[in-house]
């Protein structure tokens, strides 16, 4: 044993003098040129628009690898990219709303075929029932076979209001869309480009390389306006089996066929590592959008499902830009990291207590006699005392501060803090008789209403059991929601309990026995209708049983063309009915919080998707 | 034994089918897959629930979705997971992440574990018995993910802090100085003076080892060359010689010399074969090297011993096999500097996650480098296997000690002694031998359970294994997946239990398997 230490001391003190001679001192570090973006779930496609590919990673990915007519800020403005091209209502004759679609001269796909109307096509073929059952590639509605081209994009709006076939203009560079009536969420239906000449030489030419003659390309292209004009059945079933089944691939290397990676986005998929990362490098000859900064050459999506994990990649500068929704644990440990700079902000979930009024709109079980039931004086009352007492303010104090320390309490149902009329709407709706004073002048007043019904309510009296149906056990966060609202609820004699059912929660949402609810409702997009099913007598989302014909005509007023003054005053006007009738309040937006490595300048997190990588161009170091 | 085999074997037909029934029900009753979907504002609400409901069949009830899932798994369907991926192709990509980040691990746990098992044994209430026993318990009964956390905090994120100027201080020479001292003499033992000098040459020789390297900025380009490769050669020579013959035995001693001296002469010849592996990577070549240096030693240990010739030519073999593994060691070192100052790495060479560096792997893509993807791998590795290594050899150091110590009890190791066999002879022949076989249990288990994954292991580090399949389908209620991943592990648990049975009998005279009539 001894020897061998001996021996080894020896050789290890030759070597390290022998290894002087031969140090080279370690490089500076290179200037950084590439972004590594977390994202907490793997790519599973490089097609984010099937029904089941519609994922985040997936179409972040797809947003930095392709470039449309729009695409949100992080204040949840729609922005119109006028690089790319322009779109507005146009006047047609025999339509009733048209809208005309014109991409600017000069776009080019990355192998350099030019982007004209032709592109935009695809879109129609992936979004109307219509022509996909009039082309033979099947019923979009039918529940037991999957279309030709497995599309999630059946179903919307844009389905069941579309008149007819896109109108190409004579030099092919614009489209032009008629509606059957006026659409309020016009500017979100619209179409964007697709690169159909590599899903004619993928789908019928069966290629597996790029085409390197630009002639052949845009044959290839006039090939499928050829396919999508006559309606050519095979063609477009051998294009909807790419389309649909070739983009579901995890692994991309020199063996992949590139054709799957023509974009106009500024960044192009490079390589992937099955359930570990894409790798993007710049498009040469991408000028689709706004210009690249030119500081980042590769953009990585590294996935990390583990939070702490992700933290701590971050301390390592493995990643750049972490976004997620920790603990406030996790919050002061990204604060401690040097280097790194954290911004708090909200994703796009809020949280919301709904009340029920009667039996649900969507196949409710029974019909439902409980406290709050009807619009009766003592229901509207006792629904009053419930809402005023439920600790709002508390809950954001104690659960959501800790990690965004500006978030404030949700007063509206329809918009959110820092949207465009949220102020008025609070302001002229009345909810301030659910924020004024403290929670104990608050339940003073709860316990006022309810005595009124229950003359020996006080704290611990429980008057009267309401039945909260509220998320999975396993969210810590909801259960703390849950026992700090029990306890500020006992205050003022209301029991609260939650007789089971919170393991699939979200099947028991239509039950009678549940006398409240709250769970968060997630909007991915800005849209004027889009809360229209949760107040609708008939709403899909109405599980409460609310039926007013006062908020019905207010929201049927949203389905038609409102200036921005008039939809203000609509969403007052709703919030106002839903507060007098003492239906639901909002409570908070789900805390998200993006860290970054503090070189790297223009991080803009957004509560919308593509969330973080919205301005991707702007990165710079 | 083949009446034996079929009762067993159909009495494991029906554990696995009444627990998949079990599962499946129990699962399918448990959560809601439509949960996101039901709460979701889409326009497009209602199509994506019936297209997510005919994907899943969710309208056939559970104990009837149950038996046509059953036949699927007999034609070789799977399913399909909510995401719409063959559960099949999900499945057999997992594998091979798990057994390259599990098998290594299992090895290693269960080879330290023993190995310090039989030393703490031998020095039986020793203060050295006491502490390893202490340490390995701290570990055992340490969670996984807090585990994980600080071995990245210290190992990765304060390891490649420290390699910006990377210099042993004073109080860390003498802290490692301190350790290695108390250590080497806890295991070696004997009087107080014996112990004295064992502890101040080991604490002494580690300091100056350290010292030399961090003065020479060794750890800065860290590189083995062929004076290392030799010098720690001749040291494990050293140690197999005493282990497997004794260094009195002198055919086995010559041909550890003999195999040190051969890498030092095939050293630069294998430069060159190297060079060509770089770009020309073949799996089959690298095997076939060690195979050849097995036979190699074992050939050399034929012809230098005249009789006895099994032992020396073991000697040989391992000798051979450790040297030819220093270096390629060597070989993987030589791409340390490049990689570290590589653009993708950045002087940051310890990763605390991932499987492989991002952007090298599209470097390899086109600039094939056999040997740095290797150093990627290890690096990636090295983490994840410490954790899972550190958080399991307790089980086998605490088997093997109690073993080895009752078997020392037994008449035959006194007989044994008695008439006259060398100590080493006894225990490693005799004694440890016969105290592995309990041992048989327990490592089937452990290599049964290397496909099952582990679940926190792999989120920590984010690897895409089994463990990781297991808890994303039971997060997303996600049933086909869970029962795929379910399968696979459940029957291999059932098989290992029945291989670990055969493996006692196979081994242990005394046992024999029947049907207990």
């Amino acid at each position: 044993m001894k020897a061998s230490r001996v021996i080894r001391a020896l050789a290890i003190a030759a070597t390290g003098a022998l290894s002087l001679s031969g140090l080279v001192a370690p490089a500076d570090a290179a200037t950084r040129s590439t972004v590594v973006v977390h994202e907490s779930n793997a790519l599973t496609s490089f097609n984010g628009g099937t029904p089941d590919t519609n994922l985040v990673t997936n179409t972040d990915v797809g947003y930095l690898t392709g470039m449309g007519f729009n695409y949100y800020d992080n204040k949840r403005n729609l922005i119109h990219n006028t690089t790319f091209g322009t779109y507005g209502t146009v006047k047609v004759s025999g339509c009733v709303f048209a809208v005309k679609y014109t991409v600017a001269k000069g776009r080019v796909w990355s192998d350099g075929t030019p982007i004209d109307g032709v592109d935009l096509l695809l879109s129609h073929v992936l979004a109307s029932s219509k022509y996909s059952k009039d082309a033979g590639l099947g019923d979009p509605g039918n529940a037991n076979v999957n279309p030709k081209f497995y599309s999630g994009g059946y179903g919307g709006p844009y389905d069941s209001h579309i008149v007819g076939n896109p109108t190409l203009s004579s030099d092919h560079m614009s489209v032009t869309l008629c509606y059957d009536a006026f659409q309020p969420d016009w500017e979100i239906m619209g179409p964007g480009p697709a690169p159909v000449h590599t899903l004619e030489e993928m789908g019928v030419q069966h290629k597996s390389a790029l085409v390197t003659s630009s002639a052949d390309r845009l044959a290839d292209k006039a090939a499928f306006l050829a396919d999508f004009n006559s309606q050519n059945t095979a063609h477009l079933t051998a294009m909807g089996d790419v389309w649909s089944n070739d983009y579901n691939i995890t692994t991309v290397n020199n063996n992949t066929n590139p054709l799957l990676f023509v974009g106009n986005g500024g960044f192009l998929v490079d390589s992937a590592v099955s359930g570990q990362s894409v790798t993007l490098t710049k498009n040469a000859r991408y000028n689709s959008g706004p210009a690249l900064s030119g500081k980042v050459n590769t953009v990585i999506f590294k996935f990390i499902g583990d939070s702490t994990a992700a933290a701590q990649a971050l301390a390592n500068k493995e990643i750049d830009i972490y976004s997620g929704q920790p603990t406030a644990d996790g919050v002061a440990a990204l604060q401690a990291l040097k280097g790194v700079k954290i911004i708090g902000g909200t994703s796009a979930c809020f949280e919301h207590l709904d009340v029920r009024i009667g039996k649900s709109a969507n196949d409710g079980d029974t019909a439902y006699t409980g406290p709050f039931a009807g619009m009766t004086q003592r229901a509207k009352d006792l629904r009053t005392a419930f809402l005023l007492a439920y600790p709002r303010q508390e809950i954001v104090d104690t659960l959501v501060k800790p990690v965004n320390s500006n978030a404030v309490v949700v007063n509206s149902a329809f918009l959110l803090p820092g949207q465009a009329g949220y102020d008025a709407s609070v302001k002229g709706s009345g909810v301030s008789k659910f924020t004024a004073g403290t929670q104990t002048t608050r339940a003073a007043a709860a316990l006022k209403l309810i005595k009124k019904y229950y003359p020996k309510a006080k704290a611990g009296s429980n008057s009267f059991t309401v039945n909260l149906l509220w998320g999975a056990p396993s969210n810590t966060r909801r259960a703390n929601e849950f026992a700090i609202a029990q306890y500020e609820l006992g205050q003022v004699g209301i029991n609260l309990t939650n007789s089971g059912g919170t393991s699939g929660w979200s099947g028991h949402l239509d039950e009678s026995k549940y006398d409240a609810q709250f769970y968060a409702w997630c909007p991915s997009t800005v849209s004027q209708t889009g809360t229209n099913a949760n107040f609708q007598h008939d709403g899909s989302n109405n599980h409460i049983g609310y039926n007013s014909s006062a908020m019905d005509k207010i929201l049927k007023k949203l389905e038609a063309f409102q200036t921005p003054a008039q939809l203000a005053a609509d969403y007052t006007a709703a919030d106002k009915l839903l507060v007098s009738d003492a239906v639901t309040l909002s409570i908070f937006q789900h805390p998200a919080v993006t860290a970054y490595n503090s070189a790297l300048k223009n991080v803009k997190p957004a509560p919308l998707t593509p969330n973080t990588v919205w301005n991707y161009w702007e990165w710079s170091y | 034994m083949l009446t034996y085999l079929a009762r067993r074997i159909s009495q494991l037909i029906v554990i696995l089918l009444g627990s998949s029934f079990l599962v499946f029900n129990l699962e399918a009753i448990a959560g809601d897959p439509l949960e996101e979907l039901k709460t979701s504002s889409d326009p497009r609400k209602a199509q994506m629930i019936i297209d997510l409901t005919r994907k899943l069949d969710l309208n056939t009830p559970p104990p009837i979705r149950y038996f046509k899932w059953l036949g699927g798994i007999f034609t070789g369907h799977w399913g399909v997971t909510r995401d719409g991926q063959s559960v099949v192709a999900e499945i057999s990509q997992a594998i091979p992440t798990t057994v390259r980040l599990v098998l290594a691990a299992t090895i290693i746990a269960i080879l330290v574990g023993i190995a310090i098992g039989v030393v703490t044994a031998l020095r039986q209430y020793s203060r050295f018995d006491y502490a390893v026993t202490f340490i390995s318990f701290l570990f055992f009964s340490l969670p996984i993910f807090w585990v994980a956390v600080l071995l990245k905090q210290f190992f990765s994120i304060g390891f490649n802090d420290w390699l910006a100027d990377p210099q042993v201080t004073t109080p860390w020479l003498i802290f490692f100085g301190l350790l290695a001292g108390v250590f080497w003499a806890g295991v070696i033992g004997g009087d107080l003076k014996r112990v004295l000098t064992i502890g101040s040459v080991a604490g002494v020789s580690t300091v100056a080892i350290l010292w030399a390297l961090s003065v020479t900025k060794w750890f800065g380009s860290p590189t083995l060359g062929i004076f290392f490769v030799l010098g720690m050669g001749a040291g494990l020579a050293l140690l197999t010689t005493v282990a497997s013959t004794g260094l009195g035995n002198k055919p086995s001693r010559n041909t550890a010399i003999a195999m040190v001296v051969l890498g030092g002469v095939l050293y630069y010849p294998l430069q060159a074969l190297f060079a060509f592996l770089k770009t020309n990577y073949n799996g089959w070549i690298v095997v076939g090297l060690a195979f050849g240096a097995i036979g190699v030693g074992a050939l050399t240990g034929f012809f230098f011993a005249k009789e006895d010739r099994k032992p020396v030519m073991r000697t040989g073999a391992i000798v051979a096999f450790l040297v030819g593994l220093l270096i390629l060691l060597d070989r993987v070192m030589q791409e340390w500097s490049p990689y570290v100052n590589s653009d993708f790495v950045s002087n940051r060479p310890i990763p605390t996650l991932g499987q492989s560096n991002d952007e090298l792997v599209a470097q390899l893509d086109s600039h094939p480098n056999f040997w740095m993807g290797t150093l990627d791998s290890l690096l990636h590795i090295i983490l994840p296997t410490i954790a899972l290594t550190l958080i399991s050899f307790a089980g086998y150091v605490r088997y093997t000690r109690g073993n080895l110590l009752e078997v020392l009890n037994q008449d035959y190791i006194r007989t044994a002694r008695a008439k006259g066999l060398s100590e080493r002879t006894v225990i490693m022949r005799h004694a440890f031998r016969n105290s592995l076989i309990p041992l048989t249990t327990l490592m089937a288990w452990d290599f049964a359970g290397i496909l099952g994954g582990a679940i926190i292991t792999e989120s920590v580090f984010s690897w895409v294994g089994m463990g990781t399949l297991f808890r994303r389908a039971i997060v997303a209620f996600d049933l086909n997946l869970l029962m795929g991943v379910f399968l696979i592990t459940s029957t291999l648990a059932v098989l290992a239990n029945l291989a670990s049975d055969l493996l006692y009998s196979a081994l242990d005279p005394r046992i024999r398997v029947g049907n207990g009539n």
